[in-house]
């Protein structure tokens, strides 16, 4: 590990396009050789972050500095250190496999015997073997993300940028792509992800929140949880989910219950309020007057999703 | 660096590999457009359908009727029964020309005062082939009225010398139609392709999606650059000169001038259209609007190689204007070397002109497009 410990260091960070703020005057710092997830719902200005990082877009305000190099003044210094893997298109459909991926490694400027060993492991990393001459488009979404980022590590930067890396990518995929990403963490690469799925998000070492260009909260998951939760989750199973959300709802506007929010989950409601437990009774009570059984209720710990709805609000 | 920019070649070659349309599109397009121009236009205009409202139906208006036939320019194709249908059969553009033979024609042409008249009606709405019919019948009528005119003065045709220029085409002796319009299709059939193809170059990225990761990429934005005109470059001077070897051996399409001339001109001239094109590619978001643009941009450019109207004859602006079109001195260039054999020391204005823009446009295109990609 070198000297400097942090990866990425953003102060300010701001960006404004005409009158609409984008990014507004965020500050963080990722350290090396961690997950660092980038959360916040579309439109919030994690893509707009990623690609000041990148220097593909000047700050309007602000700095910031990625392995110790100001990414404004030296873009070009930074470049072959780390590694890039955009939303879908990282891949260039039309070529192989190998195409894409010689593409990639002559690119970084990757020695031919080297490339040779490096694609080699690229492809068994993305289980593409036997796949080699296939064209990209013709490989199926999960194939084509393990690819990509075979490719964006293919000249072993110490840092890669991951911009919704799993979007439409089947459960299963996911999960292998996230191992491939542990496996390189291992290695003592840095890894930025933006993600909006919160399974992805409690994987992450740490996160940052943000909503409409501000940091909203940042710290690891359990402190997120901690911090940012106003109150206690208490997890309902009624009879009639979508009938008790509106019930509890209109209790609330109508003062009768100083809950904070109410959140459908599946079959299940969330009741989020400061010591949820002592209300158990009147949002019982509420349902059944509303010919709603309530059935069994039980205090859990937050979600990260419960989080990041209480947040959002 | 030449590592980086032939890995980035070596991609866009793999491109065109995969997708073989658009550079068989780009190689021989051109060729066969120039095949069925030159083949359309490398006869002279004949066979023009002629109708004939003969009202005298005589031995002299029979006569008429075979000079024009004899000029070559006509096929006899209806006699008409009356005025409407020559009407209806020109605005069907069934016929090119109509000639109505007034009753007593033959009668005033035999007499000694009599001032015989004919009317002829041409298709005006298309102007080539009026062009040569009223040159056909020019022609037939004026030397029929020396015939009337010697007879007259009862001399023989032997005895009269009268005043005749004589006309000599020099360049394309034959006047052959393909001489002028191949050469001209030729020259902006490199255009277009140059043009097309560097348009296509970033803005295809951009649909795809691609081009971030470029960027991303430890590219400089020149080695970008360089590395995506390689290709551009290869494709459009192959096709010229394909193209070059059509027009000149299946339509005898002479090189009178210096051959290397012409090919290193012909690859400046590449380089200007290029510029041109990639700012285009910069501009666009899609390669539907950088097809469009490109369109937008030949069209123009069209209109001021004098190909379709003499330069000399439009409005004095848009003769200054033509100057500052590259395709303009190209075309100059091009006609000039094939057709006249002409050197730099004749065509050295156009060339410098053409140097002039190339800087011109080159320096803005480079620094316009660079910074578009940084």
């Amino acid at each position: 590990m070198k000297g400097n410990d942090s990866a990425i260091v953003a102060r300010g960070l701001t960006k404004r396009f005409g009158n609409f703020t984008a990014v507004d005057g965020i500050d963080f710092e990722v350290r090396r050789g961690e997950i660092f997830g980038f959360l916040g719902p579309n439109g919030a200005g994690k893509t707009t972050t990623i690609r000041m990082m990148l220097g593909l877009l000047k700050p309007t305000a602000g700095t910031v500095e990625v392995l110790g190099v100001s990414v404004s003044k030296h873009p070009e210094k930074i470049r072959p250190r780390i590694g890039y893997m955009s939303q879908r298109f990282s891949l260039y459909n039309d070529l192989t496999v190998l195409q894409n991926l010689r593409f990639y490694g002559r690119a970084y400027g990757v020695e031919n015997d080297l490339l040779k060993e490096r694609i080699q492991d690229a492809i068994q990393m993305a289980g593409l073997e036997g796949h080699e001459r296939t064209r990209t488009k013709d490989l199926s979404g999960g194939w084509r993300q393990r690819l990509a980022l075979s490719a964006a590590i293919l000249h072993r930067p110490e840092l890669i940028f991951l911009d919704e890396p799993t979007a439409g990518v089947d459960p299963i995929s996911r999960r292998a792509f996230w191992n491939l990403l542990y496996k390189l963490v291992a290695e003592g690469v840095t890894v930025f992800v933006t993600t909006h799925y919160m399974d992805e998000a409690e994987h992450c070492h740490r996160l940052a929140l943000i909503q409409r260009g501000r940091l909203i909260a940042l710290g690891s998951p359990e402190e997120i949880k901690r911090d940012m939760m106003r109150g206690q989750v208490l997890e309902i199973a009624p009879s009639n989910t979508a009938k008790a959300v509106k019930v509890l709802r209109a209790a609330r506007e109508a003062g009768r219950l100083p809950i904070e929010e109410v959140a459908m989950y599946g079959a299940l409601v969330h009741v989020v309020a400061p010591q949820v437990k002592q209300y158990q009774e009147a949002i019982a009570a509420e349902l059944r007057q509303a010919n709603v059984e309530p059935g069994p209720m039980a205090v859990i710990e937050p979600s990260l999703e419960d989080v990041f709805i209480a947040c959002m609000r | 660096m030449f590592k980086r920019i032939w890995s980035l070649a070596a991609k866009e070659f793999l491109h065109l590999l995969h997708d073989w349309w658009m550079p068989s599109f780009m190689l021989f397009g051109g060729v066969i457009e120039l095949l069925a121009v030159g083949w359309a236009t490398s006869r002279p205009m004949t066979n023009l359908p002629l109708m004939v409202l003969d009202q005298d139906r005589s031995a002299a208006s029979r006569a008429i009727v075979t000079a024009l036939e004899n000029t070559g320019t006509f096929a006899f194709e209806a006699q008409a029964p009356n005025m409407a249908a020559v009407q209806d059969a020109l605005d069907r553009s069934k016929v090119n020309a109509a000639v109505i033979i007034p009753p007593g024609f033959d009668s005033k042409l035999a007499s000694p005062t009599g001032r015989p008249s004919l009317a002829v009606l041409l298709n005006g709405a298309e102007s080539t082939p009026a062009t040569a019919a009223l040159r056909a019948v020019t022609g037939a009528v004026r030397e029929m009225g020396q015939r009337i005119a010697l007879r007259r003065l009862g001399l023989d045709a032997d005895e009269f010398a009268g005043f005749d220029a004589s006309l000599r085409v020099w360049f394309n002796e034959a006047l052959n139609e393909a001489f002028y319009t191949t050469p001209a299709e030729l020259g902006l059939m490199l255009e277009f392709t140059t043009l097309l193809f560097a348009a296509l170059s970033f803005s295809r990225e951009r649909e795809l999606g691609t081009l971030e990761q470029l960027l991303v990429m430890p590219f400089s934005s020149l080695e970008i650059i360089i590395g995506k005109s390689i290709p551009t470059i290869l494709v459009a001077f192959s096709d010229f000169v394909l193209m070059l070897g059509a027009v000149h051996f299946v339509f005898g399409i002479p090189v009178r001038g210096s051959l290397i001339l012409l090919l290193a001109l012909a690859f400046g001239y590449l380089l200007v259209e290029l510029s041109k094109g990639l700012v285009i590619s910069v501009v666009s978001r899609s390669q539907h609007q950088a097809f469009l643009l490109v369109m937008m941009v030949g069209m123009t450019d069209f209109m001021f190689t004098g190909y379709a109207a003499p330069v000399e004859s439009m409005p004095r602006v848009m003769q200054i204007v033509a100057n500052v079109v590259p395709a303009h001195h190209w075309l100059t260039i091009l006609r000039g070397i094939l057709l006249k054999g002409a050197g730099l020391d004749v065509l050295w204005p156009n060339i410098l002109a053409l140097a002039v823009l190339g800087l011109v446009i080159g320096t803005f295109s480079l620094r316009y497009v660079r910074r578009a990609l940084d």
